[in-house]
């Protein structure tokens, strides 16, 4: 299988805009184990050799497919794009082996690009394996916005093989690679491809190959000076900077103020797990009454339940969410930190070349008879020449390394503006939609305890018109002379 | 019986109790459903909230210079108004007078030994108990005051209800009598009927025949309290709680404002949301102040439980009295009879074998001291004997009939305590459920408007 070229080249006008890229390469997936295989079937059967994922068959994870697809929102189509690429992430299971055990996700592809040979691609891909694809598009677009992961660990649950734990990560790895699929510039890229549509052995292969890893360390240093020294930063980008900076930090606080509410609304529930016994022990020593009581009792019990659901549903639907973005807003920072390092090197040569250009003038002025050249027994006047000649070959070496930094700079600066709009665009309407839901939440936890509440006053009333079955044996114990 | 003070309470033929066991929720109600009872045609009336309204209202700081120091305190003022204008005769029209608690509490101790066998309605606590972070213990906080004078007319509804209390003079004067009240009250010298604690432990613990009805009340009281105890307990907790989820809501508020001032299109509806916000914040108080009612409400029935042990410890005092009757009588019987056997043992000699049956007896010991009986003196002491059980056979039956009457009007008033208790917590559980339906729309409100914010972002 021939390698991955890197798409983006140093001359880069066609990348911010939103045409595909001309690839010139096909690439093709042929799994070495598995030969004669048709490239257009690449379905049936190549789960088995993962010799540790299960042993699920492909035509029924195909048939699924579209199915899956169904469950993608429309809107989740934005800025009207029509979608040629469709990724659905579920069906976590997990997997021991010898050292270790781990959950892997299926990850369903539906497009139909020309690059993927084919139209419907299943794999099964682990966390370790997003966070790869997430390094290697870093590592290959350092000035473009890739988003964020889930984080690895996730403190308050300990166990990583809950259900519930395993249906947030899902949701927040498809919300993932839908993004890098939306994405006009990652999108197209050779890994990316590779991690959706490659088989198990090839695509183990292929992580092997490039790390890259010691340039990020490397990076990372000259990112951080860069962002202190920065002296002239464009507007737009110091604005953005700005505003990133506040908005991450609003999302924090937000994030601290829901881990607070989540703390309340445990111990508020803990204390009605215990009142609704009170009423029952109560029931105990009475005869009349002891329906009504009975009747408070389970109500209360009732609202254990309701809590407990807003208490979930607010922690998967709006503090988690939140928590991704404020992730995001680290990641933008980090991008915003590499486009000042790469507009400093722009910067650093052009005061260089100033310095030269004013040193070469010196040196024409200069007394030569003291240097070094001299003492050697050079004549001043030849080493005068020397110099100067070569401050010029150094001021033309630095004038072409200063167009390359500029070009690069350019690209940066288009990259990541665009990046920022498209974010801004999706930033309103996910930050829209995860209040949204967090009203809606409230609104059905006061929905479902008002409902509660009506049927206790209709049951102790005994007025009630439709005999709720699991309250006619409470009806049969309450008294019936006095009205 | 006691003296009621008033007019005696006709027996029981005309039931009186059939049409009063009503729900006490506040005034209005009560004299409502009075008013529904004139719908069964009754000659008599069965007790005052048929024909009268009262209210206890305005509550007031007042403060005197007595003696040597300032006494500040809060006074009610009462008013009654007759509702009935067939009982023109009774009662003034409208009236008002101005009380403070302890007079309240006077007329309780008053009610309480005048009325034995009557559970009597108790007032509303001293001091806030199970209270929760944001009720004051400062007896002169409004809202404390306030829910002291919802107790106070209730106090004085369920005492104007009950077919004997309403009908005490001293009750009347204290809805009615702007001056002097207390000292009519003290000329009655009701201290002096109390029983003494002495002889109610007495009681509990030389009882011969306990009815066991009696004695399972008192069992009922204690879980009653230690039911109602462990419920006020957890709410208070409950209060905190639900008390700081609102309030770290109200953070919310302050982050959107600050978000609002980094943004430019959602500026507007984030500090809309930031307003609703701050009002999920705000609610909780007015909320949490009006869930202590149902405090309240348990808080009087847990006190109701001090009334009822109370009257089964005057059973088991009248019990006393009864079998020391009893006693009494059976030692006087016996004193005749080992009197008789010695007067027909040896009717002459006085120095031999003056003595009974038995080894010592008394009028062995008396012939040792004073020299032996004469059969004269004999008679006599004989004749006495007589008398004095005639007149413990009388006594015995007096006792008997107030015992048996103590014990048929404890009886029925406990009965009416029951329905009356049964209805009363139906409802107070019912007036439950429709404080929490209230905030269930409050917060749907809320939260719906907030939504309305963030969809416009």
């Amino acid at each position: 299988a021939s390698e991955d070229t890197p798409v983006i080249t140093a001359a880069g006008e066609n990348n911010s805009s939103q045409i595909k890229c001309p690839q010139n390469e096909k690439i093709k997936f042929k799994d070495p184990l598995m030969t004669g295989l048709d490239k257009d079937s690449d379905d049936d059967g190549m789960e088995s050799l993962d010799l540790e994922a299960s042993n699920k068959s492909e035509e029924e994870s195909v048939s699924r497919s579209s199915s899956l697809i169904a469950n993608f929102r429309l809107d989740d189509d934005c800025d009207g794009e029509t979608r040629d690429l469709f990724i659905v992430v579920d069906d976590p299971e997990k997997h021991t082996s010898t050292l270790e055990a781990y959950i892997t996700f299926r990850v369903t592809t539906k497009t139909t690009r020309d690059e993927f040979e084919g139209s419907d691609f299943s794999v099964r891909r682990r966390y370790n394996d997003f966070l790869w694809i997430r390094h290697r598009l870093e590592e290959k677009y350092p000035t473009h916005l890739v988003p964020p992961l889930p984080e690895k660990h996730s403190l308050k649950r300990m166990d990583r093989f809950s259900t519930e734990f395993l249906k947030v990560r899902q949701t927040a790895l498809q919300k993932f690679l839908t993004r890098v699929a939306d994405h006009p510039v990652l999108s197209f890229d050779k890994c990316f491809q590779i991690f959706l549509t490659a088989k198990a052995w090839e695509f183990q292969a292929h992580k092997k190959q490039g790390s890259g890893f010691l340039t990020r360390v490397s990076e990372s240093l000259n990112n951080m000076s860069a962002s202190y020294m920065m002296k002239n930063r464009p507007p737009e980008f110091a604005l953005m900077h700005d505003y990133i900076t506040l908005l991450s930090d609003k999302l924090g606080v937000m994030d601290r103020i829901a881990q607070r509410v989540a703390k309340e609304q445990n111990d508020y529930m803990a204390e009605l797990l215990e009142w609704g016994p009170c009423y029952t022990l109560w029931a105990n020593a009475e005869d009349q009454l002891a329906g009504a009581l009975l009747t408070m009792s389970k109500a209360l019990d009732e609202c254990v339940r309701t809590i407990k659901e807003l208490i979930d549903a607010t922690d998967n639907r709006f503090a988690q969410p939140v928590k991704e973005y404020l992730l995001y807003t680290e990641c933008i920072k980090n991008v915003l930190r590499r486009r000042d390092a790469i507009q400093n090197e722009y910067d650093s040569v052009i005061e260089e070349i100033s310095r030269k250009k004013d040193e070469k003038e010196m040196i024409k002025t200069s007394d030569q008879t003291y240097s070094i050249g001299a003492f050697l027994g050079k004549d001043p006047e030849d080493v005068k020449q020397q110099k100067h000649e070569k401050l010029e070959q150094q001021i033309a070496d630095m004038i072409r390394q200063m167009e390359y930094f500029n070009d690069r700079t350019v690209v940066a600066n288009a990259d990541l503006k665009a990046d920022m709009e498209r974010w801004h665009k999706h930033k309103q309407r996910d930050l829209k939609e995860i209040f949204i839901t967090l009203a809606d939440m409230h609104i059905a936890y006061y929905e479902k305890n008002l409902a509660i509440w009506e049927n206790t006053i209709r049951t102790i009333q005994n007025k009630e018109h439709i005999q709720l079955p699991s309250t006619a044996s409470i009806n049969e114990n309450q008294d019936h002379g006095i009205v | 019986m006691a003296d009621d003070g008033g007019l005696k309470p006709k027996p029981a033929e005309t039931d009186p109790l059939s049409d009063d066991i009503k729900p006490i929720k506040n005034a209005t109600a009560l004299v409502s459903e009075a008013k529904r009872g004139k719908r069964v045609d009754k000659p008599k009336k069965a007790h005052l909230l048929q024909w009268m309204e009262i209210t206890v209202t305005e509550p007031e700081k007042k403060t005197i210079a007595s003696m040597k120091m300032q006494d500040t305190f809060v006074v009610y003022l009462i008013e009654t108004r007759v509702t009935d204008e067939n009982m023109q005769g009774y009662g003034e029209g409208a009236t008002s007078v101005w009380r403070r608690y302890t007079e309240f509490e006077l007329l309780r101790n008053y009610l309480d030994v005048t009325f034995p066998s009557v559970i009597v309605p108790p007032l509303p606590e001293k001091k806030a108990s199970y209270a929760w972070q944001n009720v004051s213990m400062d007896r002169f906080d409004p809202d404390f005051i306030e829910r002291r004078r919802a107790g106070l007319e209730i106090f004085l509804l369920r005492c104007a209800a009950h077919p004997r209390l309403c009908q005490d003079k001293i009750f009347m004067g204290f809805l009615h009598q702007e001056q002097g009240w207390r000292d009519t009250v003290n000329a009655t010298d009701f201290y002096s009927k109390a029983e003494s604690r002495l002889k109610a432990l007495n009681a509990q613990f030389r009882l011969k025949n306990h009815d066991r009805r009696f004695e399972e009340l008192k069992n009922y009281c204690t879980e009653l309290q230690s039911n109602i105890g462990n419920i006020l307990k957890i709410r208070a907790r409950l209060c905190d709680k639900l008390y700081g989820i609102h309030k770290v809501h109200g953070n919310y508020a302050r982050v959107f404002n600050e978000w609002s001032a980094i943004e430019k299109e959602i500026a507007e509806h984030l500090q809309s949301a930031s307003h609703y916000m701050d009002v999920y914040s705000a609610t909780i108080d007015a909320e949490l102040e009006e869930e202590e009612q149902y405090a309240d409400q348990l808080k009087e029935y847990y006190a109701f439980g001090d009334s009822v042990r109370a009257v089964c410890r005057r059973y088991e005092c009248a019990q006393y009295d009864l079998e020391k009757a009893e006693e009494g009588l059976v030692n006087k019987s016996c004193q005749r009879e080992a009197l008789k056997l010695a007067i027909a043992e040896s009717p002459v000699s006085e120095e031999n074998n003056g003595q009974g049956k038995g080894g010592f007896s008394l009028s062995g010991v008396k012939t040792k001291l004073f020299g032996g009986d004469t059969p004269e003196q004999r008679e006599i002491r004989l004749k006495q004997l007589d008398e004095q059980i005639v007149q413990a056979e009388a006594e015995l039956k007096n006792v008997q009939v107030e015992s048996q009457e103590f014990i048929e009007f404890a009886l029925r008033d406990i009965d009416r305590f029951q329905r009356q208790k049964t209805k009363d917590l139906q409802e107070i559980f019912t007036n439950y459920a429709v404080m929490q339906i209230k905030q269930c729309k409050k917060g749907i409100a809320i939260w719906t408007s907030a939504k309305d914010c963030f969809s416009k972002m």
